[in-house]
């Protein structure tokens, strides 16, 4: 179903809202100077620290994507306090980030030792059993890269944990964890979804 | 024997040395592991195919073989000396020196010596070699857990396990159980591994466990097979002689009369329990028959209601009620305990021909003049209705176990197996026309009668494929029914127009006995379900015989005396 582009002619839009939008895409990327910039030309009011805490979460965030999990969990210990422990599943996803790293540099003794400490209350819960069973299978090869379970040594991977920390963090600060552009994307495709198909039915 | 091996060259000696050092069960010593090269059991091998010699007056099979099975089965009975003595006194080993030490060395731990000693048979190809690597090695992960050693563990599997690149599942489930060490033992004994490695191996290697009995047991299962009267449990089967039923096992004497109907029975039908029987004819009315426990037949219910002579009678799944189909007219639903009529099914304007239930008893098929068939609720209402040249004017309806395939006579020479949600048809064609069929109790096979006084036997399960034959029957203006019957449905029954009863072994086509004694053309058999000796057959001189085991031989409940349940009839003497 499509409709006719001039009709968007009749739908008025706030210049604020625009401003909000842009404002939200940055912060939640933590394009730093970009916001710094943006604030100064739109004169939009922001929090006192929103500068700082977009720095600390921006090296978060890289730390993760590095693999560098330790030190990623050691500033969101810091930074957002309490945050791991509420959310088990990015605590561990975080874990077996390190887990790799140490299996990825050979490190076979460390890794084991370091299994055997962190994963192991993981392991009572049913729904890890499996995801842990495909990390310790990177044990069993002396290449992991070419073993079944390469996947979880990708660059997409360490990307997901990332963005799931930055999402976890944005929610303890109760700022929205998604940015507005992306709802309002998702949120278009799904509405003309919805309607093409009882169009359709029609 | 003895005079043989007197001619026999050295090498027999030699053998002999060989037959001592292989005995796994007696503690004498075996041959140094680094003498046990592969050129030893090379020589081992190509001496024993020396070994022609034939047992048997056919000459098909190796006295080599034998005598090995034979030491295989005294092992397993547990009779260790008369298992070393044959060994000695015939210089055959059960197993090659190399299976010896492997065996060994499974029992004794050493797991790397015991995965080359796989590559030094000689005799596997290399996926076996691999998977029973792998299962030793997999003993030898869990023995270095178990010992609380983890990085010998995770070694093993790393450097050893992971690059025989088979059973990445089996890997990661392994590599899981590091973490999990200190938590139940999976360890399994090492004569459980001994036993998984024995059947992995060539038979050739190392003889299948208890293999004399599995060919004793293959043995008498033929001899069942080919037993042309076997119609009684038997129970334990003797070994001293061929087993092989008498004719009086199969239902020949008539035990009963039933003179209720009065007019032509046209068909009749024992229920699955084996308990009732339903009986038609000509008169429009439907018997149901109680079969006591004492084996007499008496009448339970006289079903008016028909006004026509019906011509099908359908049991339900459960036997609590009854399907009878009047001749182009309407389907009636009895009950069976009471003789009430439930309901009537019709359909305005046209006649039903046929009647069946589905498997689960909820529903109700009927084929119509106008060659459609229909399916209804109980309640009455029409469920589905297949149009087109479904059905003609034949009243047999089947329908496989699982509900979903349709049988019935849609041409002439045809019969068509219709697949209810998939629309789908499958054929038997025959060059002669059909007048009727049957279908086996597992609904897997189907008797098809024919204009030619043949009756042929199609395997259904699957594509149709035609087995098996059997004439010898009379046939030429009725329709005239067959049947399956008698222990695991082993034996064919058909009336026939000559008065008679014909009885055929399913299997073999032997046609195995006559039975006389109706006046009339026979028009329908049926063999009770439950009870291997009852048979009941209608007649147009009216009647309805029951057929049982020859009296003579059977005490008074009817059963016959044997001590031990085993029958020794040589049919000669």
């Amino acid at each position: 179903m499509d409709v006719d582009p001039r009709q968007y002619e009749n739908i008025g839009v706030n210049e604020n809202d625009i401003h909000q939008i842009v404002l939200s895409y940055l912060v939640h990327n933590c394009f730093k100077d970009t916001v710094e910039s943006f604030v100064a030309c739109t004169g939009l009011k922001q929090p006192v620290d929103h500068l700082e805490d977009m720095e600390k979460r921006k090296r978060i965030y890289d730390f993760a994507l590095d693999g560098n999990s330790s030190k990623a969990i050691e500033l969101t210990e810091q930074f957002a306090p309490g945050l791991l422990e509420s959310n088990k599943d990015l605590h561990f996803d975080l874990l077996s980030l390190h887990f790799v790293e140490l299996v990825c540099s050979r490190k076979i003794d460390e890794a084991l030792g370091f299994a055997q400490s962190n994963f192991t209350l993981f392991g009572k819960e049913q729904k890890y059993v499996e995801k842990l069973e495909d990390f310790m299978a990177l044990l069993a090869y002396e290449e992991p890269e070419k073993s079944p379970m390469f996947h979880l040594l990708s660059s997409e991977h360490r990307q997901n944990v990332a963005d799931s920390l930055n999402r976890a963090i944005l929610a303890h600060a109760k700022l929205p964890s998604y940015s507005a552009v992306e709802r309002l994307i998702q949120q278009t495709t799904v509405v003309k979804q919805c309607l093409s198909q009882e169009f359709g039915k029609v | 024997m003895g005079g043989v091996e007197d001619d026999e060259p050295p090498s027999k000696r030699v053998k002999a040395t060989f037959g001592e050092s292989g005995v796994v069960s007696n503690s004498l010593s075996v041959r140094e592991q680094g003498s046990c090269s592969l050129s030893d059991s090379m020589a081992w091998l190509l001496e024993s195919q020396g070994d022609d010699e034939v047992v048997g007056s056919k000459g098909v099979f190796k006295k080599v073989e034998f005598v090995r099975i034979i030491a295989e089965a005294l092992h397993s009975l547990g009779y260790s000396k008369a298992e070393a003595s044959l060994q000695e006194e015939s210089g055959i080993p059960l197993h090659s020196p190399v299976v010896n030490s492997l065996m060994h060395q499974i029992l004794d731990g050493q797991w790397d010596k015991s995965v080359s000693m796989l590559h030094e048979t000689g005799q596997i190809d290399e996926t076996i070699i691999k998977l029973a690597s792998f299962i030793i090695l997999e003993q030898k992960f869990f023995e270095l857990l178990d010992g609380g050693k983890v990085m010998d563990a995770l070694k093993t599997l790393r450097t050893e396990i992971a690059p025989l690149c088979i059973n990445d599942n089996r890997v990661q489930e392994l590599s899981s159980f590091i973490l999990s060490s200190s938590q139940e033992s999976r360890l399994k004994p090492r004569r459980k591994l001994l036993e998984e490695l024995h059947k992995l191996l060539p038979a050739t290697l190392m003889i299948p466990g208890k293999r004399l009995v599995h060919l004793v047991e293959q043995a008498l299962d033929s001899q069942k097979v080919a037993c042309a009267f076997h119609n009684s449990s038997v129970g334990k089967m003797s070994l001293l002689t061929d087993h092989q039923c008498g004719r009086d096992h199969i239902p020949s004497q008539t035990l009963q009369i039933l003179r209720d109907h009065s007019d032509e029975i046209w068909f009749l039908q024992f229920s699955h329990s084996g308990k009732y029987l339903a009986s038609s004819s000509g008169d429009c009315l439907v018997f149901i028959w109680e079969v006591n426990v004492d084996g007499q037949v008496s009448v339970k219910h006289r079903l008016f209601g028909h006004q026509k002579p019906v011509s099908f009678i359908s049991w339900s799944p459960n036997d609590d009620q009854l399907l009878t189909c009047g001749v182009e007219e309407a389907v009636r639903q009895w009950d069976t305990a009471s003789g009430e009529c439930l309901k009537i099914y019709e359909k305005t304007g046209l006649g039903l021909i046929s009647c069946a239930w589905t498997p689960d008893g909820k529903n109700v098929f009927s084929g119509v003049t106008d060659k459609s068939i229909i399916m209804w609720d109980l309640e009455g209402k029409e469920v589905e209705c297949w149009k087109g040249q479904r059905t003609i004017r034949i009243a047999d309806l089947g329908i496989t176990m699982d509900g979903k395939e349709l049988i019935t006579v849609c041409k002439d020479n045809m019969i068509l197996l219709f697949g209810l949600d998939t629309n789908s048809e499958k054929f038997i064609r025959e060059d002669q026309i059909i007048t009727s069929f049957a279908l086996s109790e597992d609904r897997k096979s189907l008797l098809v009668s024919l204009l030619n006084q043949e009756l042929h036997l199609w395997n259904i399960d699957g594509c149709p494929e035609l087995v098996k034959k059997y004439k010898g029957y009379k046939r030429s203006r009725f329709v005239v029914r067959s049947c399956f019957g008698g222990l695991k449905q082993a034996f064919i029954a058909s009336g026939s127009e000559d008065s008679q009863v014909y009885i055929w072994h399913r299997d073999s086509g032997e046609l195995v006995m006559t039975l006389s004694g109706h006046s009339g053309a026979v028009n329908c058999v049926s063999w009770n379900p439950v009870n291997p000796h009852m048979l009941a057959s209608a007649s147009d001189d009216r009647t309805i015989r029951i057929w049982g085991l020859n009296q003579v031989n059977m005490d008074y409940n009817g059963k016959k005396h044997s001590s031990n349940g085993v029958h020794y009839c040589n049919g000669g003497s």
